[in-house]
């Protein structure tokens, strides 16, 4: 093998040093430079700050986290089911499984648990709904699970275990109502434009890349039933650029000890790649407490 | 005819090398009286041999002696750890600072360091005789391309790709080649075995971050990496060829080693055991042929690597059996026994091939 000449050399490395970076940021302005695919207004439920005791001190970057639900097979006693950033979702059945593409036999819809089927995540695009039916029903649970609570602490004053039942059911419906996303995930496929066409709200429903790893749900009875278990892709974060840090600096999050956290208002944009962006972060009057 | 093309620094300390045992071999010959050079052939072979090696030590600041040897070890130790410090620091450099910057700013700054780091490098080699230096500087301008293009997908929330796996390993190799840095090119070396393996699941509808639980994505780039070095010669890279086959053997064993454990992770739609049985018995097959095809080339890390897997597929399967069943004394005595049997089944092989050929042979 010959060596190049150092002239050649510093051209090459230059040369892919260049190219690597027009690359990148080619695709950023390509994602960025037409009509945003998604545009929504979040807040601080749906775009989760770091709790500050979290925030490296080797690290003066900041991201929000973004905090997508799963309405779940399994509904607890309290959370109805609704997990946050990954999960089994109901529609998420045999036949939408191959959809998707996944391979799903006969035997493994009719319930059987296959011998050798294990299957790895497919890259999906999932599609999130913001404040919409999902979260009404969401809400809908956690109310009556605190009036039947309440009801039931009331039937039998005195005693403790049904007092703090009913409190803990008064708690999660302050959550529901105030603090947890109302970001849910209700359908996934792998044509952007039909997914749009089928949810044209771009205000309201949002695209973005997500995996969906094939699980087998038990029916209860004995019998499997093909599922998949829904998770959003990279770190799940999104970038606050150096203009809109300012109210976030040193703002603690939801829950955060010793402090409510802080309300605010951001404008999540999504581009034709389903990038996300930040152009805008207000914050609000109130803080949480 | 055509002027020799100079030398790298590992070709002039292996002629160095080269000088010195002819030296002393010619000095034992002479004194069991085999052979004596007379006085115009001893003055024209040292001259000749006091002029390579002046040049040599000028041009590369090779090892002249055995000191100094043992001192380069501890330089290539200290460059080593320097190195990988240097890395370490220039990205929490970025990490401490990033934020207080626009992004404009903080792009300029990834891009600059990207040039400057490489420029700087490219610099440092033709003063740097020893290499050492060249070294440090080779591999933090490594580190600042990888940071320029991770913080890129971090600015503007890029969704990961596989596909920067290529530009990183095209620097790795570029500054490994340039510099003759093993280090580097063992680090464009896993860029390439990630990429091919990810590219691989991803045919397969796999989400590239998951291809590795396919521990058979990483067979063709086994085979790949193995072939390469005797496709492309090295000659002027003495250690480049024995790291592409070591990692070709790891991309080959370590798949086969997890999978004769875990049919589960396999592409092959068959019996749990017969999956498993039959990367057990391909283990011990391709392991031995390792051992025999090392043997025959001259190769010696091939040999070392095909004796390290068969031992491991050996003891895991003689832990299988006899572990729960066997007393401990007698376990410990066949695995005692074993050892015994393997040198002297490798003892054999040696007297088989007693003249090896080939590159890199002992």
């Amino acid at each position: 093998m010959r060596t190049w000449s150092r002239g050649r050399t510093l051209g090459v490395g230059i040369g892919l040093i260049v190219l690597t970076n027009a690359i990148a940021l080619g695709g950023v302005w390509w994602n960025r430079s037409s009509t945003p695919e998604s545009a929504l207004t979040l807040s601080e439920r749906e775009l989760g700050l770091p709790w500050r005791s979290l925030r490296l001190m080797e690290n003066s970057g900041l991201a929000l986290n973004l905090n997508l639900r799963v309405a779940g097979r399994q509904a607890g006693e309290f959370a109805g089911g609704q997990m946050v950033n990954g999960g089994m979702p109901e529609w998420l059945d045999a036949a939408k499984m191959a959809a998707l593409g996944f391979p799903v036999d006969a035997a493994r819809a009719d319930g059987e648990r296959p011998q050798n089927a294990r299957q790895l995540p497919r890259e999906v695009i999932l599609v999130m709904e913001l404040a919409g039916p999902a979260w009404q029903r969401a809400l809908e649970k956690a109310r009556e699970s605190a009036g039947r609570h309440a009801a039931a602490a009331a039937a039998n004053v005195g005693n403790k275990q049904f007092a703090d039942r009913a409190k803990q059911a008064n708690d999660e419906l302050a959550r529901e109502e105030n603090l947890n996303s109302r970001l849910f995930v209700i359908d996934a496929g792998l044509d952007a434009r039909l997914l749009r066409e089928k949810y044209p709200d771009r205000s309201r429903f949002l695209l973005l890349r997500g995996t969906v790893r094939p699980v087998t749900h038990s029916r209860g009875d004995g019998a499997h039933q093909a599922s998949g278990y829904v998770s959003r892709v990279g770190n799940g974060q999104v970038h606050v650029p150096h203009a809109l840090r300012g109210p976030l600096e040193s703002a603690p999050a939801i829950g955060e000890r010793g402090s409510g956290g802080l309300r605010f208002s951001a404008e999540l944009l999504v581009g034709r790649r389903l990038e996300p962006w930040l152009i805008g972060v207000t914050p609000l009057a109130k803080d949480i407490n | 005819m055509p002027e020799a093309p100079a030398p790298s620094r590992s070709e002039a300390q292996e002629r160095v090398d080269g000088i010195h045992s002819f030296r002393d071999e010619l000095a034992r010959l002479a004194d069991e009286g085999i052979l004596r050079l007379d006085a115009a052939q001893q003055a024209a072979v040292q001259n000749h041999h006091e002029h390579l090696l002046a040049e040599f030590a000028a041009l590369f600041d090779v090892d002249c002696d055995s000191r100094a040897k043992q001192l380069s070890l501890g330089m290539r130790v200290a460059s080593f750890l320097g190195a990988l410090a240097l890395a370490a620091s220039v990205f929490f450099l970025f990490y401490q600072f990033w934020g207080h910057f626009a992004e404009t700013a903080q792009v300029g700054i990834l891009i600059a360091s990207s040039f400057a780091s490489f420029g700087l490098t490219m610099w440092l080699q033709r003063r740097d005789a020893t290499g050492y230096f060249t070294k440090l500087a080779a591999l933090v301008a490594f580190a600042c391309f990888v940071l320029n293009i991770t913080m890129l997908g971090q600015i503007f929330n890029i969704t990961p790709s596989d596909k920067a796996l290529l530009p990183w390993a095209a620097m790795a190799f570029l500054l490994a080649y340039t510099c003759d840095l093993r280090l580097l090119l063992a680090a464009g070396i896993c860029c390439v075995i990630a990429y091919v393996q990810a590219r691989l699941g991803t045919w397969h509808g796999v989400y590239w971050l998951h291809a590795g639980e396919r521990p058979e994505n990483f067979f063709p780039v086994a085979a790949l990496l193995f072939v390469f070095p005797l496709l492309v010669a090295h000659r002027r890279f003495p250690g480049f060829a024995p790291i592409y086959r070591v990692f070709g053997l790891l991309c080959l064993f370590l798949p086969m080693l997890i999978l004769s454990h875990w049919a589960s992770g396999s592409y092959i739609d068959l019996d749990a055991d017969l999956i498993e049985g039959g990367y057990q018995v391909a283990g011990f097959v391709a392991s031995a042929l390792v051992i025999w095809l090392g043997a025959r080339r001259g190769w010696p890390e091939t040999v070392n690597t095909g004796i390290v897997f068969f031992v491991i597929f050996l003891y895991t399967k003689y832990y299988q059996w006899w572990w729960e069943i066997m007393p401990k004394y007698l376990f410990f005595l066949v695995v005692g026994l074993t050892a015994v049997l393997i040198l002297l089944i490798l003892k054999r092989l040696r007297q088989t091939f007693h003249a090896p050929a080939g590159e890199g042979g002992p």
